[in-house]
Formats: C-alpha cells, sequence, structure tokens
C-alpha cells in the first residue's frame, strides 16, 4: 500500500479523534467524545463497505457507486479488473470462435475421442462423412455409429502404423481413417475422403496392365522374326550386325514388358499373401544353377544356409525377388569378384542376403533404388541390361509378404541386399 | 457409508455391462453389415472367391449371436434387472437373432454369387439389385443408427422404408418373371436372381423388426403387428404422458 493511502486512512482517523477529544474537553470528557467520532467514522466506512459489498454482488460494473475516499478508488480497481476480465474473456472467445470455425471448415474430417473412444466433439466434415449428427452423437462411442469390423480393430490396435483404407459400401465412397493420441489418452481421428484418388490410381494401374499387355504380342511377333532373320546366313555381315543388335533391343523391351506386367499384378491387391512353405535352401540352389547356366564368366557363387526353416510365401513371386537380387549382384560385379547367398534365422525373423563384392552404390543413391527405371548411371547402367523395375519388383513382393529389404553399400567394395521376413512367415 | 458406496459400485459396474452389450450388439451389426455389403459386390462384380469367403464367414456372425446371448442370460441371472434394463436386456436377445437371420441372408446371397459369377452377367449388370441392395443396405444401416442413438423418430422413418423396399421387391419379380417368358435359357438365372430379390427382402424385414425393438426399449411398446400410424399415435400420447409426468 502507498504511502498516500495510509495518509487517506490514517488522516480522518487522527483529525476525529483529536476534533473528538477538543469537543469533549469543556464537558470533561475528551475519551467520550474522541469515542463518538470515530464510531461516527467507522459508521460511515462500514456503509461505504456496505454499499460496495451489495455492488459486487449485482455483478453490474457499469452502476458502480462512488463512495468517495479510499472506498473510491477500490470501486475504481475493481471495474478496472472488470474491464480487463472482460475483454481478456472477449478476446479467448473469439480466438475460440475462430479457431472451431476453421477447424469445422477444414476439408478433412476430424473428431476427437476420450480414452474410452466417446465422441468429445466432430467437425462438419467428419459428421457428413461418417453419418453423425450434430450434439446427439456428442459421448457416443464412436464405434457404435462406425460399425466396420476392420474399424474396430483399427481402433482397439494399440500400435497403427498408418492410416486405414475403408470402404463405405452404401454411399461407394473411399475414406481414410487415421487415429493420432494426444494429451491423456485422448485420440484424435482424421477423416479423409480419398474417393478420387483411389479412383485415379485404380485406373493409372489398369492403364500399365492393360498398356503392357497389349505392347506384349506386337513384341512376340518382332521377337520371332527377328529369330529367324538372324539365323539366316544368306544375309550380308553388315545387316546382320544390325539384326543382331535388334534381336537385343527387343529381348530387353520384351524383358521390361513382363516386369512391368509382374509388378501391375504385385499391385492389384494390398493384401498380404498366404502362400505355401517354400524351401529355402533348395530355392538357393537354384538361383546358383540358373546363374551359372548364363552365358559369359562371371562372379563366383558361394551360398550358406544356415537354417532349415521353410518361408511361407508364394513360391513364384519370392523366387522372382530373390533372381532380382542375384542379377542385380551379378550385374554390378567384376567377373573375378564374390557373390555370397546367404539364408539365417534369428530371434527377430528370416534373413535371405545377397551380399558383392562389386562396384557398390552411393549413399545418396540408396533411398531412390526401388523407384521403377531409376539409374544410378544412366549409360553405363542401361549397358549392363536388366528393366529397371528389378528392384521395384523386390519391394512389392516382400511388401506383400510383410517382408522389408536392407540395403547397405560401400561405394568400390559392394552391397548387401537383405530381406527380412517376420517370423510368423517360418515354419 | 460402506453400503452406499457398494450399491454406488455395483450399479457402475452394472452400467457398464450393459454398456458392453450394446457395443457388442452394435459391433455383431457392423459385421453383417459389413457381410451384406460384400455379398453384394460379389454379385455385382461376378467375383465368386467373395461370395464363397461371405458364406464361409457366417460362422462369424453366429459366434457372435451365441456370445451375446450368453452375456444377456449371464446379466439377467446375476443382476436381475427391471424396466428399462430389463427391456433393454430383452430387447437385445430379440435384436441378435434378428442381427443373425440377416446374417444367414447375407450367407445365402454369397453362395448363389458365386454360382452366378459362373453365368453370364445380363447387360443391365444386376442394375435393379443394385439399386434394392442399395435400399436394404441403406434401411439395416439406419435401423442400426436408430439403436445406437435410441432415437424413436429414426427408427419409425426407418421402418416405413420397408413399404418401398416390398413394392419394388414385387416389380422385380414382376420383370423376371416377362424376362423369362421372353427368354427361356434365362430362367436358371432368373430363378437364382429371385432368391437373392427375396433374401433382400427379408433382410428390410428383419431391419423393421430392429426398428421395432428401439420403440420397444424407448417406450416399452410392443409394437410389433401394428400398422405404424396407430404407433405413431401411442407414441404421441405416450410421450404427451410422460411429459405431464416430469412436470
Amino acid at each position: 500500500m502507498a504511502r498516500r493511502d495510509w495518509l487517506r486512512l490514517a488522516l480522518p482517523v487522527l483529525l476525529g479523534a483529536g476534533l473528538g477529544l477538543l469537543a469533549g474537553l469543556p464537558m470533561a470528557e475528551p475519551w467520550l467524545g474522541a469515542t463518538v467520532v470515530l464510531a461516527l467514522l467507522l459508521i460511515v466506512h462500514s456503509w461505504r463497505l456496505m454499499r460496495m459489498v451489495g455492488w459486487l454482488r449485482t455483478d453490474t460494473p457499469e452502476r458502480a457507486p462512488e463512495p468517495g475516499g479510499v472506498w473510491g478508488d477500490a470501486v475504481a480497481m475493481v471495474v478496472r479488473l472488470y474491464r480487463d476480465r472482460r475483454q481478456q474473456r472477449s478476446r479467448l472467445l473469439r480466438l475460440l470462435r475462430e479457431l472451431r470455425r476453421s477447424t469445422a471448415a477444414m476439408p478433412d474430417g476430424v473428431v476427437l475421442l476420450n480414452p474410452n473412444a466417446e465422441i468429445l466433439w466432430f467437425n462438419r466434415t467428419a459428421g457428413r462423412l461418417l453419418g453423425l449428427r450434430g450434439r446427439r452423437d456428442v459421448g457416443q462411442r464412436v464405434e457404435n455409429l462406425v460399425r466396420h469390423p476392420e474399424f474396430a480393430d483399427y481402433l482397439r490396435a494399440g500400435t497403427r502404423a498408418g492410416p486405414l483404407p475403408l470402404l463405405i459400401a452404401r454411399m461407394e465412397r473411399r475414406l481414410s481413417i487415421q487415429i493420432v493420441p494426444y494429451g491423456a489418452g485422448q485420440l484424435l481421428m482424421l477423416v479423409r475422403d480419398v474417393t478420387r484418388q483411389a479412383r485415379l490410381e485404380e485406373v493409372r494401374k489398369e492403364f500399365v496392365a492393360n498398356a503392357s499387355h497389349e505392347l506384349r504380342s506386337p513384341l512376340t511377333v518382332i521377337c520371332g522374326y527377328l529369330e529367324t532373320l538372324v539365323a539366316d546366313e544368306s544375309l550380308p555381315p553388315d545387316l546382320a550386325e544390325a539384326l543382331q543388335q535388334m534381336r537385343e533391343q527387343a529381348r530387353r523391351m520384351n524383358l521390361i514388358v513382363s516386369d512391368l506386367l509382374e509388378l501391375s499384378e504385385l499391385e492389384s491387391s494390398d493384401a498380404e499373401v498366404q502362400g505355401a512353405e517354400i524351401d529355402v535352401g533348395a530355392l538357393i540352389s537354384q538361383l546358383v544353377c540358373d546363374a551359372d547356366a548364363r552365358p559369359g564368366r562371371h562372379a563366383e557363387l558361394t551360398t550358406s544356409v544356415e537354417s532349415g526353416a521353410r518361408l511361407l510365401g508364394d513360391h513364384g513371386h519370392i523366387r522372382s525377388a530373390f533372381r532380382n537380387l542375384v542379377d542385380n549382384a551379378l550385374r554390378y560385379t567384376p567377373p573375378d569378384g564374390k557373390i555370397a547367398l546367404r539364408w539365417w534365422v534369428d530371434q527377430d525373423g528370416g534373413w535371405f542376403s545377397v551380399a558383392d563384392t562389386g562396384t557398390g552404390i552411393a549413399a545418396e543413391h540408396i533411398p531412390r533404388l526401388t523407384e521403377r527405371f531409376f539409374r544410378v548411371d544412366a549409360g553405363r547402367s542401361r549397358a549392363a541390361g536388366g528393366s529397371g523395375l528389378g528392384l521395384a519388383i523386390v519391394k512389392h513382393v516382400l511388401q506383400r509378404h510383410g517382408a522389408r529389404l536392407r540395403i547397405e553399400s560401400a561405394e568400390g567394395r559392394g552391397s548387401v541386399f537383405t530381406c527380412g521376413f517376420p517370423l510368423r512367415r517360418l515354419r | 457409508m460402506d453400503t452406499a458406496d457398494l450399491s454406488h459400485h455395483t450399479s457402475r459396474r452394472f452400467n457398464e455391462d450393459l454398456e458392453r452389450v450394446r457395443t457388442r450388439v452394435l459391433a455383431m451389426g457392423g459385421l453383417v453389415e459389413d457381410q451384406l455389403a460384400r455379398g453384394l459386390t460379389a454379385l455385382i462384380e461376378g467375383d465368386s472367391a467373395l461370395g464363397h469367403q461371405v458364406a464361409s464367414e457366417d460362422h462369424k456372425v453366429n459366434a457372435m449371436e451365441v456370445a451375446i446371448d450368453e452375456e444377456c442370460s449371464r446379466i439377467l441371472a446375476t443382476r436381475a434387472p427391471t424396466a428399462g434394463d430389463l427391456r433393454m436386456i430383452v430387447a437385445t436377445i430379440k435384436t441378435i437373432t434378428d442381427l443373425e437371420r440377416i446374417g444367414d441372408e447375407c450367407e445365402k446371397i454369397g453362395l448363389i454369387a458365386a454360382r452366378l459369377a459362373s453365368v453370364e452377367r445380363p447387360a443391365d449388370r444386376y442394375r435393379e439389385i443394385k439399386h434394392l441392395g442399395r435400399g436394404v443396405q441403406g434401411m439395416v444401416h439406419d435401423a442400426l443408427d436408430a439403436l445406437a442413438r435410441l432415437d424413436v423418430e429414426a427408427a419409425l422413418r426407418t421402418a416405413r422404408t420397408d413399404r418401398m423396399i416390398d413394392e419394388e421387391y414385387e416389380s422385380i419379380q414382376r420383370q423376371c418373371i416377362t424376362f423369362m417368358m421372353e427368354d427361356p435359357r434365362s430362367i436358371r438365372r432368373a430363378l437364382e436372381v429371385m432368391w437373392v430379390v427375396r433374401a433382400l427382402e427379408r433382410i428390410g424385414d428383419h431391419a423393421k423388426n430392429l426398428c421395432e425393438y428401439v420403440i420397444y426399449m424407448v417406450h416399452g411398446k410392443d409394437v410389433r403387428h401394428v400398422a405404424l400410424e396407430s404407433v405413431e399415435h401411442e407414441i404421441s400420447v405416450h410421450a404427451a404422458e410422460r411429459d405431464q409426468g416430469a412436470r
């Protein structure tokens, strides 16, 4: 409290007491005079206090009393506090309203859930996409209204890898739902309408499949004639040379088309394949046989099958993936290099690796290796042959087996490609 | 003090039990909806593998019915519910029976879809069935929504759409008869189609039953075998009485 306030409080008391004393002197009762004056002062103060309390109780800052003195200051301060608070509140309210308006206008649906998966709040888009209604559905468990069995599993799953695609057949709509935990066990549910994207993706896949299929038959004819023409010995040597090259390129084109077809077949479904048990040891020796049957000298292949565990999967796809890895190794390893194939099992799963002592890959290229037609060095790689789709096929095959591809490489020293299969795929 | 706490505790546990049953019934409804959607897709797309899958997964619906039934019996035996809680249990037992029947009809649709996949599809690609199927799917969905929200108005509205389903059923029936007369080679397919349409119509009836159980659960009125108009009247009277009581 400032000194001024002390003075304003103490001065009337002292003055009053002094006056009372003086007024009491003639009657020889100075204390009585002082008491009466002080009592009057107390009554005035009490009355002002009562007015202020009475005013505070009515909660109407605009009708503030003006009791004067220290009480007047107090009232003024309270009024200021009131005003500040009001301004703050209206600012907060405005902010909140803006926030709610902007989330309501979001093109994606948002639903807030409490730890029991009961709906706390949702925006308009979510209401439209999921068929939720106004205030009525707040407090309702979300799986009571979004009743798809996959959604219930997704909601209950502890760890969620990515968004869940959901087909709303009744409305011919495809949704993508993602649940993100936040705060103390609350869940944020994002709903996106991906009908258009899904349709476009379908059109693209169909186009690739159809185009490759259509390209195949004319190519077969061209290849057939070229084979017979190359065998014809009466042709002049320069023409024979040209035909030889044409045959090589036609073969390569055939390879690309069949790889494209394989890819589009792999892409046609995201579901994990069940398949049958595969004897990995036998598959590896088959791969070595195929490699040895290739014309020309190539790097030495060594194998090490350390486990008799069988792999559960689609035989054709797995063989294609492994063969692509071996082909790559052969292509980028000089004839005096070494290639090691290995199959082993540990507590994390089953592993198939192809290690070579070839040219290796620079670190910045590794993340892009599985892209279609990606070439580290366009000129040299094309000369080495191959469709440019091999690793994309490997990636898709592994994806459909719940497996993943690990690539380690040091430029100039060689690369290791490892396929890691989960334990549930082993027998 | 202790006894009050205990009773509070038991009633909370009881509420949780009831809530869990409700969620499981709706989960069963979700499974049935899914079966219906996939059965229709199998038929319309001519996907025999999907048809067989739908048929082979009917046991899931049956297993859920048995499990929920047991849970209800347990609650009846141990908690001896009364009034609204008792109505909820009774209505649940009826609801799962109808849901299970819908599941059976879906199994039938799946099997027929698998059979029809080998037969040439008609030029209109089952447009009528698709339309009827959408209507029935919507009805099952709305009925389950009404159950989730205990929304009597929505239940009544949904029950009313059953009439439209029935009309559509009859018009497809007539159409099939015309096809059969025009081209006797199509009789086999038309007969199979009739089975599907019949199944869909039955599903519509079961969905209507679900709506009636919602009304029973909320108002305690048994509205089976009663014309919808009088049901509406009774409910409005009941609601007015209740409001008066509350006042």
